[in-house]
């Protein structure tokens, strides 16, 4: 069944010969069976007026023979009643009755017991038909008296002429028995005394026979019962005057048959409807005239309807057949219609394998499988055309994506990699995390060391993808190349502002916070532009407080404002761009800053509040908070603790210089004298020498106006890590640590004197420092206490 | 401070002694400023007395290398002690200055 349905599902040819076919069946179902039904209907109807003619028909002929009986009958009576004396003459009308009616089965004319004088007691003239001729006899005698039978004593009792029941005539001469029935009526004589009674008999078989010979159908027959229900005709000759119409619900109950019986003895007209010997068979009966006796015909509804099943059924073959033969037709037309398009099929698999060139066949045909073809054709030349551009699209999709992966990379690599740790920093760790939402995004973050400064900035680029990442790439330069000469973050961000709006034509902006951490010191300044405020994660979780200035690259005259803050040891600056307070779950929900807040005063509870920790923690918080939901921002997060433990001064001296370079000797004797009572070697005495005079000179070259008089003061302090020198002087603003450093490579023609001793500061001392306090110019250089030991080790 | 400025072999021998710091270059300078007009004679700086040398005395050994190297001269380095070959090291003297 299953492998059947699943080859009509495959063929269309099938499935719509199918489908035509089941429509046309339901038609002619629907339209054959209006016209078996009214057909049908028609036989029926023909069949009740049939047989109720023949009925009519039998009912008056059994009418008319009853009539003849009676109507001879009485002409009899008439001519024996006129010769009541004439015992001869007797034999002659009763001979005269057969002879004139030969379809009566005897006839006699008898009289009282010795009615006549001369023949005794009995006296019956009796005639009857034996083959051709006619025998006349006497017919009582002491073995048959007469006087005692029904047909006798009948119309005496009744006063008027009547027809007995049947009963059985012996014939004692031929000893054949007959079933009879008898139209007696008496004679009378003059006076009116009864004399005699005539009798004319009829056979019941004859009757039965003139009744029978009428069938409206090969199988119908006829019954005819009497007023008591007795049968007298039946094709079951042993049940005539044998049983009634009633025995056999006797012993079966029967109402429909017992109802018939009932109403053929009222003498009602009609037709019924029932099972007989387990047939169906209609049965229409009728009286017979005066007689009591109701006759009916049974006629099996197979006959009736037996033309018309016949019929029927040989349309239902016709019908059967050519369905059958519809749907083979349909089916070879179908498929030889569509064969085109299974070869299409083929050839279109072919193409889908990948065989773009594949030839299609060429139908030739305009109807919809000719257009089919066409279009196809047409598809496949669209096809070829569409792979080669999607080849093409591809290939540059790709190129971009390897020049988006490299983009990433690079734009990855702007990115500070190393990030200070309790092992090489003292005084500040430092992490960060930036994660794009696409390969390329427009977050930025960058920290550097210059001198005791830590140089950081974090940025959100307006705008995702490409654009965002070339102006993150720029914004990012910038800050680098301005805070290589700048060191107050208000300057920085108004430079790059300066630079990033005047070249931006495309209307972009970043948000900004630039900040620089005074190491030593633990001041920090910083400039926020329109960016998200720092958490600050110390004693407890607040924010930093941000002047509200616009973000950089919309206004390129705006003066950007400075803010300055003290931060504590172990406190951690936490910046981070909107990515994480915007950051979206599948609802569109954002992480916000009370989370930001929670999962920072968490972390602090828990003593996890280090920048690996706190954005790990800040990391997992998000993650789970945006569960699958896709990233919608770059996210980028930076943290800055400040660890710094201050040591107690061991050593401060300080020596006041006049700018006079003349002076340089005393300084180095100073210098020289430090550096022995902390037991440096020879080297670094040297080295500390040469830095310091440097720093000096500078200030006494540099510092005053040509000629006028100021002092330097050189001041010297040590704790058990360093030696720190600080050199200050009130002349004019000047950062020697953001001048362009010199270039050490270069051909002797092409090298200026200038720049060499800040290069010789750097090179020689751990760390340089400018910063204007109070007008005052402020450097600090530091050296670290190596002691012999650990310089042996180095050494080792 | 000590300045001698010789010939010797064909070559202009200066030879420096002591600490030429910032005080000590104004007059080092002087002295050794016949070193400029040089013509035709290798220049050799013998540092083997040097002890100390800041970037006012690069200065100076910077003006004669140019100079020099303006008349197709070479100036030579002679006998200089780590400390002041360190400052040579890290302010890419070493690179322009011929070393004997």
């Amino acid at each position: 069944m299953k492998t059947i349905i699943a080859y009509i599902r495959r063929k269309l040819s099938v499935r719509v010969s199918l489908w035509v076919v089941f429509f046309a069946a339901i038609i002619f179902n629907m339209a054959l069976g209006f016209l078996f039904y009214q057909a049908r209907e028609a036989v029926y109807q023909e069949a009740v007026n049939r047989a109720m003619q023949i009925l009519d028909k039998t009912s008056l002929r059994v009418d008319s023979i009853l009539n003849r009986v009676e109507v001879a009958s009485n002409m009899t009576r008439w001519l024996v009643q006129r010769h009541p004396d004439r015992a001869d003459s007797m034999f002659v009308y009763s001979r005269g009755m057969l002879a004139n009616n030969p379809d009566f089965f005897n006839c006699s004319i008898a009289f009282e017991p010795y009615y006549f004088k001369d023949k005794g007691r009995y006296f019956s003239a009796y005639t009857k038909h034996v083959g051709d001729t006619l025998r006349t006899t006497q017919g009582g005698s002491d073995h048959y008296q007469y006087f005692y039978t029904d047909w006798y004593l009948m119309p005496q009792l009744l006063d008027r002429p009547c027809w007995t029941e049947p009963y059985v005539d012996l014939d004692v001469a031929t000893n054949t028995s007959e079933m009879l029935t008898s139209y007696c009526q008496t004679i009378k004589n003059s006076e009116g005394k009864v004399i005699g009674v005539l009798n004319v008999s009829l056979s019941i078989s004859w009757l039965s026979q003139t009744i029978s010979s009428i069938k409206p159908y090969p199988n119908s027959y006829s019954i005819m019962i009497g007023r008591g229900g007795t049968y007298f005709v039946h094709p079951d000759t042993t049940k005539i005057s044998r049983q009634t119409i009633f025995t056999q619900t006797m012993e079966q109950p029967d109402t429909a048959m017992a109802a018939l019986g009932y109403a053929m003895q009222s003498g009602e007209e009609g037709m019924k409807l029932m099972t007989l010997h387990g047939e169906d068979c209609y049965v229409f009966y009728k009286p017979l005239g005066q007689t009591g006796c109701s006759m009916a015909i049974v006629c099996p509804e197979s006959d009736i309807f037996g033309g018309f099943d016949r019929l029927r059924n040989s349309v239902r073959t016709i019908v059967l057949v050519g369905l059958l033969l519809m749907l083979y037709l349909f089916i070879r037309i179908i498929t030889r219609e569509l064969k085109p398009l299974r070869r299409l099929a083929d050839e279109a698999e072919t193409i889908a394998s990948g065989q773009f060139d594949a030839s299609l066949p060429d139908f030739q045909r305009i109807d919809e499988i000719g257009q089919l073809s066409h279009s196809f054709s047409n598809m496949q030349q669209s096809l070829v055309r569409y792979i080669e551009e999607l080849k093409n699209t591809t290939a540059q999709k790709a190129s971009i994506e390897r020049d988006l992966r490299i983009a990433s990379a690079i734009q990855m690599g702007m990115l500070p990699e190393n990030f200070p740790t309790k092992d090489d920093h003292d005084d500040v760790v430092l992490y960060a995390s930036l994660t794009p939402a696409k390969e390329v995004g427009g977050d930025l973050f960058d920290f550097y060391f210059r001198d005791e400064k830590l140089f950081f900035c974090i940025g959100d680029v307006s705008g995702k993808g490409v654009p965002a990442s070339l102006f993150m790439a720029v914004t990012r330069s910038t800050f680098r190349t301005v805070s290589e000469h700048e060191s107050m973050p208000d300057r920085i961000v108004t430079t790059m502002n300066r630079v990033i709006a005047d070249m931006n034509k495309t209307h972009m902006f970043v948000t900004l916070f630039v900040g620089v951490l005074d190491l030593p010191t633990g001041r920090l300044y910083y400039c926020n532009a329109g960016h998200d405020a720092p958490l600050l994660v110390g004693a407890g979780v607040g924010m930093l407080s941000c002047d509200s200035n616009i973000p950089v690259g919309f206004l390129p005259t705006w003066k950007y404002s400075l803010q300055e803050a003290h931060i504590f040891t172990g406190t951690t600056i936490l910046l981070f761009t909107d990515g994480l307070t915007e950051a979206m779950d599948g609802d569109n929900n954002q992480f916000q800053m009370e989370r930001v807040n929670d999962v920072a005063t968490r972390a602090l509870a828990d003593q996890q509040q280090g920048p690996n920790e706190l954005i790990a923690r800040m990391t997992d918080a998000v993650h789970e908070f945006v569960g699958d939901a896709e990233q919608s921002d770059d996210l980028t997060m930076m943290a800055i603790q400040y660890i710094r433990q201050q040591h107690d001064v061991l050593m401060r001296k300080s020596l006041v210089l006049p700018n006079d370079t003349q002076e340089v000797p005393r300084l180095n004797a100073f210098v020289e004298e430090i550096c022995e009572s902390l037991g440096f070697d020879a080297d670094t005495i040297s080295s500390v020498k040469v830095a310091v005079e440097e720093a000096v000179v500078n200030v006494m070259k540099y510092a005053y106006p040509a000629g006028q008089h100021g002092d330097v003061t050189v001041e010297a302090a040590s704790n058990d890590l360093r030696l720190k020198f600080t050199i200050i002087d009130s002349g004019k603003p000047f950062d020697p640590t953001v001048q362009t450093p010199v270039n050490t490579t270069l051909p002797a023609q092409e090298r200026s004197a200038g720049g060499l001793g800040i290069h010789i500061i750097r090179q020689k001392m751990d760390s340089i420092n400018y910063e204007r306090i109070d007008n005052l110019n402020v450097l600090t250089l530091r050296k670290k206490i190596v002691k012999p030991e650990q310089s042996e080790k180095i050494q080792s | 401070m000590n300045v001698t400025i010789q010939e010797q072999d064909g070559n202009m021998v200066a030879i420096l002694a002591g600490n030429l710091d910032t005080a000590a270059a104004v007059e080092t300078e002087k002295a050794m400023s016949p070193l400029y007009d040089v013509v035709g004679k290798n220049i050799i700086i013998d540092c083997t007395d040097l002890a100390y040398i800041s970037s006012a005395g690069l200065r100076i050994f910077l003006g004669i290398l140019q100079t020099t190297q303006e008349k197709g001269g070479h100036v030579y380095i002679k006998g200089i002690n780590d400390n002041v070959r360190a400052i040579f090291a890290i302010t890419g003297f070493s690179n322009i200055f011929e070393f004997v």
